[in-house]
């Protein structure tokens, strides 16, 4: 088992410089004390509740190496087990979405309800059983804790872990940001895709929060569609907003704390976001800082340490399903407001499949600066990743006056998005979280 | 090209264009790929939307693919061309596989068609091979026979590198 003075060897934590040993991407032992005390030691975002809307409705996915799924039942609650008979463990649910009444074992015919009670043994009177009830003593195994918060939802294999809204502190304003876009709720998009991405899932949490990479990374992007834009004479929501991409607009990059991150960028053409049709009931609901933050500024929100949640002028849930060291599968779904305009919610699946696919013109060539990072990983005798840019221009808690418009107050944060500083917070709690569960 | 043409006419007609159009992807002659389509063709690939079905309305729903005219298949060259995407270079090499052809109708104006499809592609991630099936609108005009639509169903999720027009 990995000792502490080795995973506290892997983060280099000092004034002026702030460092990370490149084995973190590859190192076996430490990928499975990760999946221990990470994704299987605390909060993670498992659902969006519109994916199971009606009582029967479930969602199967893991937690960390862990099958599990989590149903609608008829109360309109939502139960959530491991994904593995309580007989002899074969899964349950043979799809990844789907309806049940009840879920029936197809190994050996055994029947659980919604909240995971035995209610059939096949051939109960001749099993030969002691005494009692059988059943009573093979309900499925419950997720220790589920939560909702405006829709996202989000479960702990560990008991002990504080509420989830104490948990999302100051991130949570950012889902709220995106929320309260949808007056009637927010709901996932039919459709899907999953790539297999050939490096650590780490390196896909860095880089959905990292604004330095997108002038070179998504250069080629921004030159591609101000072509298109000038040979078809474009204009409205069919535009691209590009201005990250290309200028030098207000930006910020933040750690909320619990090692959520965020990071944002002013639109140079917010009238191309597809929310921008709500402005008018919007501008009367809220404050202007709050609108200023829904509609004129694109955000990537990380939750540690498996999902983002981003609201550009396309809007994404990025989930990350790490399989080993260097492989994690990532499924992206485009999240919208429910009973968008038929015109708005087209734009807003065009700009989703131009940019965030691995058959788009951007996502891919995230994925493939990654992998290339992950294979550069293996260079042991080039130890370290350096995270120092924006060093001296660290701010605290309330300093933020950006922030201040929306009640944010995060742990650390800095005014521009190509700095790097965010990544402490996310590496300090890394190793804080590895440390607490690891032995001496 | 006769205004009449039979099943068999249209068949062969078919598998020229198709096969000539695998051809031009694996040489990676965009030009003259590009050349097969019709001004306002139709490109699309679906997601899939469960383990049997993919979407159905691509208006309003998620595609991997989803291009609406020749000019967004443009697009697509023309970021190949520029050489800065990090995920075209190097750029993988394919072998496009095509068989199956069957025609399902065809009358003066288009021949409806269905493939299916290998493509076996070599690049940093190795050899990956995907497959699927193409439905085709081939529109008929003089003695020119051109791609209007192009629907290509992918039967691979969980991908593995980057997955181009040219991967499929
Ligand atoms: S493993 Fe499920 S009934 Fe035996
Ligand atoms: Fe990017």
């Amino acid at each position: 088992m990995l000792k502490k003075n080795r995973i506290a060897s892997f983060v280099d934590d000092r004034d002026g410089q702030f460092r990370v040993d490149r084995s973190i991407y590859l190192d076996d032992e430490l990928f499975n004390a990760e999946m221990e005390f990470l994704f299987e030691g605390g909060w993670v975002y498992l659902a969006h509740e519109s994916q199971i809307r009606e009582p029967g409705d479930y969602f199967s996915t893991r937690i960390g190496r862990q099958p599990v799924f989590v149903v609608r039942k008829r109360d309109g609650g939502i139960a959530g087990h491991i994904n593995a008979c309580a007989h002899r463990g074969a899964t349950l649910v043979p799809f990844e979405q789907g309806r049940a009444n009840a879920f029936v074992c197809r190994f050996h015919g055994w029947s659980f309800n919604h909240d995971g009670r035995c209610i059939k043994i096949k051939g109960e009177e001749t099993g030969a059983y002691p005494d009692g009830d059988p059943k009573e003593r093979y309900p499925l195994t419950p997720i220790a804790r589920l939560e909702s918060y405006r829709g996202f939802i989000f479960a702990s294999l560990k008991a002990e872990v504080p509420p989830l809204k104490e948990w999302l502190g100051p991130a949570h304003t950012w889902i709220d940001l995106l929320a309260d876009q949808a007056p009637q709720g927010l709901e996932v998009v039919r459709g899907a895709s999953t790539y297999t991405v050939l490096g650590n899932w780490k390196l896909q949490a860095e880089n959905g929060a990292d604004g330095y990479h997108v002038s070179t990374v998504h250069g080629v992007f921004a030159k591609t569609v101000a072509n298109r834009q000038e040979k078809n004479k474009i204009d409205g929501m069919g535009k691209t907003e590009a201005g990250r991409m290309t200028g030098n607009v207000n930006s910020g990059s933040y750690h909320f704390g619990n090692g959520h991150l965020g990071v944002w960028a002013q639109h140079t053409t917010p009238q191309v976001r597809p929310s921008w049709r709500q402005k008018d009931r919007l501008d009367k609901e809220f404050a202007p800082e709050r609108v200023e933050w829904m509609l004129n500024r694109g955000r990537n929100l990380f939750l540690f340490p498996n999902v983002f949640i981003m609201d550009n002028p396309s809007s994404q849930i990025r989930t990350l399903n790490p399989i080993a060291p260097g492989i994690c599968e990532v499924t992206v779904r485009c999240v919208a407001p429910v009973g968008e305009a038929p015109d708005a919610r087209a734009a807003r699946m065009r700009k989703f499949e131009d940019f965030y696919l691995t058959s788009g013109m951007a996502t891919s060539d995230d994925l493939a600066a990654l992998e290339a990072v992950h294979t550069g990983g293996g260079a042991r005798a080039a130890r370290w990743n350096d995270f120092s840019r924006g060093m001296t221009a660290i701010r605290h808690g309330s300093e933020d006056a950006d922030g201040a418009g929306i009640g944010l107050v995060p742990d650390l944060m800095t005014s521009n998005w190509d700095h790097e500083a965010l990544y402490h917070g996310f590496y300090r709690v890394w190793k804080e979280r590895l440390l607490a569960g690891a032995a001496a | 090209m006769s205004a009449v043409m039979n099943h068999h006419e249209a068949r062969v007609a078919t598998e020229d264009l198709i096969y000539r159009e695998a051809r031009l992807l694996d040489e990676k002659k965009w030009q003259d790929w590009l050349a097969l389509y019709t001004e306002d063709a139709l490109f699309w690939m679906p997601s899939w939307a469960g383990e049997y079905e993919t979407i159905s309305d691509p208006e309003l729903e998620l595609n991997l693919i989803y291009l609406k005219d020749r000019s967004h298949l443009e697009d697509r060259v023309f970021r190949l061309e520029t050489g800065e995407s990090f995920a075209s270079v190097p750029m993988a090499r394919t072998v496009h596989v095509v068989g199956g052809v069957t025609v399902d109708a065809v009358d003066n104006a288009e021949i409806r068609a269905r493939a299916s499809w290998i493509v076996h592609s070599y690049g940093i991630h190795g050899g990956i091979t995907r497959g699927g099936w193409y439905e085709y609108t081939l529109r008929r005009g003089g003695d020119t026979l051109r791609i209007a639509r192009k629907k290509i169903t992918m039967i691979d999720d969980k991908l593995v590198g980057p997955v181009d027009f040219f991967h499929v």
